[in-house]
């Protein structure tokens, strides 16, 4: 058990020091707060489509935030959009620099999107993946 | 006795089948106005819009081009209380009353805003009260429509929405008997009947007959035609009441000329004249209107507003005769001036290339004849600032290169592609020199060899197999020979005509070496690198053969932006597109065209691909745009030139902005112009207008910077001078370490790398 903390923390230390992405802005810009709030409440309400259309909004005004591309991976995975679900949430990946939670929960999107899917081999491998970045 | 019988009988016969005839004729006639009345439904064109403007702290616009946004929307440059639809510009604070508008998700309520800019920047955003605002969106630009025949446009009112002076102007104007005549106005045919004595068939006619004559009737004048009106005008007042009639005829009504757009309706010409809704209209406005009636032509308030005026306050007088106005309020009308809407005309469409693409991805999910009547809105991605920046730059430069080279006409034409890398969303298309132009599209059916462009698939299809290549991979650009069975054997040369040794892969791209290319394509196989093509988004088929490697194969500037587009997100391919929304013209969503991204290459070699592209920049054959944008943008690119200097390209990005420029002669002459000299500074001058954002391509984890000593091409040591970083996918890095002894250097050793990396 510490060996395995030991080697997260490794690997936390090594995330932190790669070079990253360009800084995002330093604070939350409050348009895309608001747009992503929209769309959270759509999306919980069922609305789909208004959700991703606030979000595609949201990432024309910042588009290299990953948590905007990760959250459009996760509408168009409840949308039964598969193949998209895992391009958008690979597109975060490549956004994601340092941040390995948030990477994590690309590839378990990744993997739902997978096994939703049928690729029940390529849903493990990317749960695996999901694991290497630590919950 | 009987002779007078007979023919009494044969006078009472011909009455009777002249009765009998004219029955029939009418019954005909009856049954003709109420289909034609009932089954009419005004055909609508497709209604296409640009993106709307969001306005957001932070937004980097000039204050100048929201204002400019405003006026063509047909905003006011001055309040007007208890009116939305203008702005107030108050130094570096812009003051908006936002109309309301219907967005495909929803009606968006008028709005007060307060945006205030420092330099090109928005900095607040409140709302009348000073409440911050995190957001705000102005409705989108018009910019055409897809229009029925004739290019009849019109905005359906309801009688309702209509002022009642406009109502009483016209009626007082046209048919001052209108609420009790039966269709026709016995005394304006009495006029109409004593004219015709002097052998001219005019005047006299009820709003009814008039409203039939549009409708029903061809133009001529004759008799006869003026019979069937009149008896169709009794027929229509038969079975429709006044309110109906009065509807129809306001919606029908013809008002003027927009280029090849014809202005029909009270609705849309209170739009195009006055920028404003028809209930807005004021009296003096509404009596422009209805003056232009009898001839929207010899009316036209832009072209004879002297006499427009007068035929105004005409409308005036006689309104004030039939009492249906006060003195005051004519006298009131009379003093103001005609206000007319400041906006461009436009013509169908003021971005008719752009339009054109719309239309054909509408034709993938609807009907030509849906489009061109149900009044559907197409919501767009065009960008007009960004269009504007690239219609000035190729108009402006070609002129520029005609005037210099003089090769005759017709002058030199070219195509301009501008999309958003991240997301493919088309933000403008220049189709020509003269981007008015209606007709030949060279953004999209101008099929041109592409020559360099299609180079960084060669180099991509390398780059992915990181054992074998690595940006650093030292290539051949010694003499080459392709032989292949049945065909000329192929000597592929450079643009300079000489060869030179071998080079690291990174500077064969940046300096575009044809035999390089050529040979590392041959070695990968062609086949793999048209497959690479493929994945990077080209769908027409291209030849196997080694000479498409070097871009003899014809694409449009189109395609070229959809290849450059999968490269400059890092790999992930979006299809170009125009459309976001598309909604009924009731606001009801139709259809969504949601952003789609698709993971074609893994990120580690599109990222060396694209570090390779920007030395084309820093150093190869594009650094001729330093002279418009800094360095730190690190812009990526490529340029192509054809054979003979036929064709020239240049295909690049920034961090926000992909932009596609072609250059050449329709007839396909010798252009004398290379991508460098002629594609490179328009996509400059478009750019540099544009402020662009850095480009930054997020690191992939796979990928490591690795100090290589630029004269032995081997990792740096600690005592290595003027070590290069150079990224490389992790473990391709070469593994000797470099001597870096010392020795003086000679010119035989002063190899590539060091021209390369300028040491």
């Amino acid at each position: 058990m510490r060996l395995l903390l030991l080697v997260v923390a490794l690997l936390a230390g090594c995330a932190a020091v790669q070079p990253s992405a360009p800084p995002a802005p330093p604070q939350e810009n409050v348009a895309i707060a608001g747009l992503m709030d929209t769309a959270r409440a759509d999306a919980a309400a069922g609305r789909l489509p208004s959700a991703a259309a606030s979000l595609e909004r949201a990432l024309r005004i910042e588009p290299r935030n990953p948590r905007l591309w990760q959250e459009l991976a996760r509408v168009r995975l409840a949308q039964g959009e598969y193949a998209q679900a895992e391009g958008l949430a690979a597109r975060s990946n490549s956004w994601a620099g340092s941040d390995g939670a948030l990477r994590a929960e690309n590839w378990r999107l990744i993997a739902q999107a997978r096994e939703a899917h049928g690729d029940a081999d390529g849903a493990r491998a990317a749960l695996n993946t999901a694991e290497r970045y630590g919950r | 006795m009987a002779r007078r019988r007979k023919s009494w009988r044969f006078l009472r016969f011909g009455l009777l089948v002249a009765a009998l005839l004219a029955a029939g004729y009418t019954l005909y006639l009856d049954v003709r106005v109420r289909r034609e009345f009932e089954g009419r439904r005004f055909a609508l064109p497709a209604r296409i819009y640009a993106r709307p403007l969001e306005l957001h702290v932070g937004l980097r616009v000039p204050e100048a081009d929201v204002v400019r946004e405003l006026s063509g929307l047909g905003y006011r440059p001055a309040a007007r209380a208890g009116e939305s639809g203008w702005f107030v510009q108050d130094g570096a604070q812009l003051e908006i009353a936002a109309r309301t508008f219907v967005f495909w998700d929803g009606p968006q309520p008028a709005k007060r805003l307060r945006v205030t800019f420092d330099g090109d920047a928005v900095t607040a955003l409140t709302d009348a009260q000073g409440q911050a605002l995190p957001l705000a969106r102005l409705e989108p630009l018009p910019i055409g429509g897809i229009y029925p025949t004739n290019n009849e446009d019109r905005v359906l009112v309801r009688l309702g929405e209509v002022p009642k002076p406009l109502v009483d102007e016209l009626i007082a104007v046209e048919d001052r008997r209108f609420y009790t005549h039966h269709g026709f106005d016995p005394r304006g045919l009495a006029r109409a009947a004593l004219s015709l004595v002097t052998g001219r068939v005019e005047g006299g006619s009820t709003l009814t007959q008039q409203l039939v004559k549009n409708f029903f009737l061809t133009p001529e004048r004759t008799l006869q035609r003026k019979l069937t009106e009149l008896l169709m005008a009794v027929l229509l007042e038969l079975h429709y009441d006044k309110q109906e009639i009065l509807e129809t005829y306001l919606n029908e009504i013809y008002l003027g000329q927009d280029r090849d757009r014809a202005i029909h309706g009270i609705g849309l010409a209170a739009q195009f004249y006055f920028g404003r809704d028809v209930g807005q209209l004021t009296l003096a406005e509404s009596a422009l209107l209805v003056g232009m009636v009898k001839g929207p032509a010899v009316y036209d308030p832009y072209r004879h507003p002297r006499r427009a005026l007068e035929r105004r306050n005409l409308v005036l007088r006689e309104t004030l005769d039939q009492r249906s106005i006060t003195r005051a309020q004519y006298d009131a009308a009379r003093a103001t001036e005609l206000g007319l809407n400041p906006k461009p005309a436009m013509g169908t469409s003021p971005y008719p290339a752009f339009v054109q693409l719309v239309h054909r991805q509408l034709l993938r999910d609807y009907d030509e004849r849906d489009l061109r009547s149900e009044g559907l809105r197409i919501f767009t991605t065009l960008d007009p600032r960004v269009q504007a920046a690239a219609e000035r730059a190729l108009t402006e430069r070609l002129a520029e290169f005609d005037r210099q080279r003089r090769f005759g006409e017709p002058g030199l034409q070219g195509a301009v592609v501008v999309a958003d890398p991240q997301s493919g969303e088309v933000q403008a298309l220049v189709g020509g020199r003269d981007p008015r132009y209606q007709g030949f599209n060279r953004a999209l059916d101008a099929d041109r060899q592409v020559g360099s462009l299609l180079k960084p698939a060669i180099y991509l299809t390398a780059l992915a197999e990181p054992s074998r290549y690595t940006l650093a991979t030292p290539l051949d650009d010694g003499p080459f020979v392709w032989k292949s069975r049945g065909s000329p054997d192929w000597r592929p040369a450079n643009y300079d005509k000489r060869f030179h040794g071998a080079v690291p892969l990174q500077a064969a791209l940046a300096h575009s070496y044809n035999v390089a290319a050529a040979r590392l394509g041959t070695a990968l196989g062609v086949e793999r690198v048209l497959a690479t093509a493929q994945k990077l988004g080209i769908e027409r088929p291209l030849s196997p053969y080694p000479s498409t490697l070097l871009g003899a194969a014809n694409l449009s500037p189109f395609e070229m932006a959809q290849m450059y587009q999968t490269i400059a997100s890092g790999g992930f391919r979006s299809p170009l597109h125009a459309i976001r929304d598309v909604t009924t013209l009731d606001g009801r969503p139709l259809k969504r065209y949601p952003l789609a991204v698709e993971q074609a290459f893994a990120p580690e070699p599109v990222y060396l691909l694209v570090a390779a592209l920007q030395d084309v920049v820093r150093e190869g054959t594009a650094q001729g745009l330093a002279s418009w944008l800094p360095p730190q943008l690190a812009v990526a690119g490529k340029t192509g030139t054809t054979n003979d200097e036929r064709d020239a390209w240049f295909a690049g990005f920034t961090g926000d902005r992909l932009g596609v420029v072609w250059v050449g002669y329709d007839d396909n002459r010798v252009a004398r112009l290379t991508g460098s000299t002629a594609a490179v500074p328009v996509w400059g001058d478009m750019m540099a207008a544009l402020e662009p954002e850095q480009l930054a391509l997020p690191r992939p984890e796979g990928i490591e910077q690795v100090a290589i000593d630029p004269q032995s091409g081997l990792r740096a040591g600690a005592g290595c001078d003027g070590a290069l970083e150079l990224p490389f996918i992790q473990g391709s890095a070469p593994s000797a370490q470099a001597p870096c002894t010392g020795v003086a250097l000679t010119e035989r050793v002063k190899n590539w790398f060091e021209r390369l990396f300028g040491q």
